[in-house]
């Protein structure tokens, strides 16, 4: 037990937290707008960011960060462009992006035992300066949605009324995806490359279960993010080997779980009216 | 002749080489009412797409409020309402959100919502008749219900141009009289209003003329001429 507060388990939590509430609460804007895929995107070519980044000597975290910026904006002008329709052209990007980062990797020899933590998550390794730096991407997501929160509301609910009534659509829609790529840059470490949209997504496939409005499926999404990171890490913790990264997500698809039984069973209890 | 709210002149518009619209001309001042109808696939709904900038004329020019209908300005005075859902099922959404929805152009950037504009969004709902309703999900609502939000959110924002696009399909017959006259008290305070129906006899006693697509053509003609034409004739939906 005495594991679960030692130093590095503190860091782990508070960036594990950082991301597990930052990473649904974008996750809720993607999803409503079918655009989950975006953040597995994202995620495929940062890690081709973190690989140019160790052949020139940056932090993998900038490099993987200013891959996922430049990728998720030229993704989001194909997507205004209708040059993005169809699974297809999404997983030429993903394994575009993989293949990539594993040549430039293995051609500097830096196909290692830590190129695993890049798309898997290594936050038991991390530092304090990750920790804030992870805190930092993450609060600057959180304050966009704050500011921008009804703008971007009014675009998930229906984009081509929102354009017709005069929001900036487009300007609205390179925000999310920039907040995406932050986040997918923030969650690295956590869950790794590989593994982050989930985070994206299943907390808020979770929320979506329990609530009846976009705002309170957004807390509760936020809620089970939050639950399952922590819950992720103190499994990963006291079993010793397992990888914090899998234990996170798969912690998520269990809250995922009980929320739709639990939404089920309340749906049941109190049927909502649907009179003419 | 009141201030000009829309203002078309020769509109072209077509899809593929035979043009929907071919050459529409049509003038509509403050606080007029008018009912666009016309057969299945005639350009109703493109018409109203072209006015709210959605699309643009293959020639000819589309003018609304004195400006473009491109200009974001010009917009936040528009209240629109195409016909049905047009949003993602995947999370829930709540009456009270789609309605409130409607302020955010007219509110401005990084604003917040304040008491008065949620005032707003509670009478807009009551308006057409969700007021028990506004807490609960959108897409657990019957079509009419649906529709209805959808309407509200055109109106919450008291926009001097309101295009509706079959505003009352699906709604309880019973609803639609208190609907339409809501419609009519908007363009009483200064509001043009265009609403889409295959049924003009829903808006006889509010409305003041029947413009109808035929052939890709405007036609400026009164109740009684629409029955003429249409009736006796053969209706045009």
């Amino acid at each position: 037990m005495s594991r679960l507060f030692i130093d590095f388990a503190i860091q782990a939590y508070l960036a594990g937290a950082a991301v597990g509430i930052a990473a649904p609460l974008i996750g809720c804007f993607l999803v409503q707008r079918r655009l989950s895929l975006i953040g597995d995107a994202t995620g495929h070519l940062a890690f081709a960011g973190v690989a140019i980044g160790v052949a020139v000597g940056v932090a993998p975290i900038w490099g993987a960060l200013l891959t996922a910026l430049v990728g998720a904006v030229a993704l989001e002008w194909l997507r205004a462009k209708g040059r993005l329709a169809g699974d297809v052209s999404l997983a030429l990007i993903f394994y575009l992006g993989l293949a990539l980062g594993l040549v430039v990797l293995s051609a500097h020899g830096g196909l290692t035992a830590s190129s695993t933590g890049v798309l898997f998550g290594s936050i038991f390794t991390i530092t304090w300066l990750d920790v804030w730096t992870i805190a930092l991407l993450c609060a600057l997501v959180v304050g966009a949605v704050a500011l921008f929160y009804k703008e971007l509301v009014a675009v998930a609910l229906d984009e081509e009324t929102a354009r017709a009534s005069g929001l900036p659509v487009d300007s609205l829609n390179v925000l999310l995806v920039v907040l995406t790529a932050l986040l997918v840059a923030a969650g690295m470490r956590v869950v790794g490359l590989l593994l982050v949209a989930a985070l994206l997504v299943i907390p808020v496939a979770a929320g979506a279960r329990l609530a009846h409005s976009f705002r309170s499926a957004m807390l509760w999404a936020i809620a089970a993010g939050l639950t399952s990171t922590l819950a992720g890490l103190v499994v990963a913790l006291l079993q010793g080997t397992i990888a914090p990264g899998g234990t996170i997500v798969l912690a998520a698809a269990t809250v995922f779980a009980v929320a739709a039984v639990v939404g089920r069973r309340a749906a049941r209890r109190h049927p909502r009216s649907s009179a003419a | 002749m009141s201030e000009l709210t829309v203002e078309l002149a020769g509109v072209r518009f077509g899809y593929g080489a035979a043009p929907i619209l071919d050459g529409v001309d049509l003038t509509l001042g403050a606080g007029e009412f008018s009912v666009l109808a016309g057969a299945n696939g005639s350009g109703k709904s493109t018409l109203l797409k072209l006015l709210v900038g959605l699309l643009r004329p293959n020639a000819g020019t589309v003018r609304v409020l004195g400006g473009s209908p491109t200009d974001p300005d010009i917009r936040r005075h528009v209240g629109y309402a195409p016909q049905g859902l047009r949003m993602a099922t995947s999370l829930p959404v709540s009456v009270t959100e789609v309605v409130a929805a409607g302020l955010a152009p007219s509110k401005g950037m990084l604003r917040r919502l304040d008491r008065k504009d949620w005032t707003r969004v509670t009478e807009a709902i009551e308006a057409v008749g969700l007021g028990d309703l506004s807490a609960e999900c959108l897409f657990e609502l019957s079509g009419g219900q649906q529709q209805r939000a959808i309407l509200a959110r055109a109106l919450v924002g008291h926009p001097r141009l309101l295009l509706l696009d079959e505003p009352t399909t699906g709604i309880d017959q019973r609803l639609r009289p208190a609907l339409v006259r809501e419609l009519r008290h908007r363009a009483d305070d200064g509001a043009t209003v265009i609403a889409v129906s295959h049924d003009p006899d829903e808006f006889h006693e509010v409305c003041e003329r029947i413009l109808v697509l035929v052939d890709g053509r405007l036609q400026r003609i009164t109740h009684e001429e629409f029955h003429h034409q249409f009736h006796e004739h053969g209706a045009p939906g």
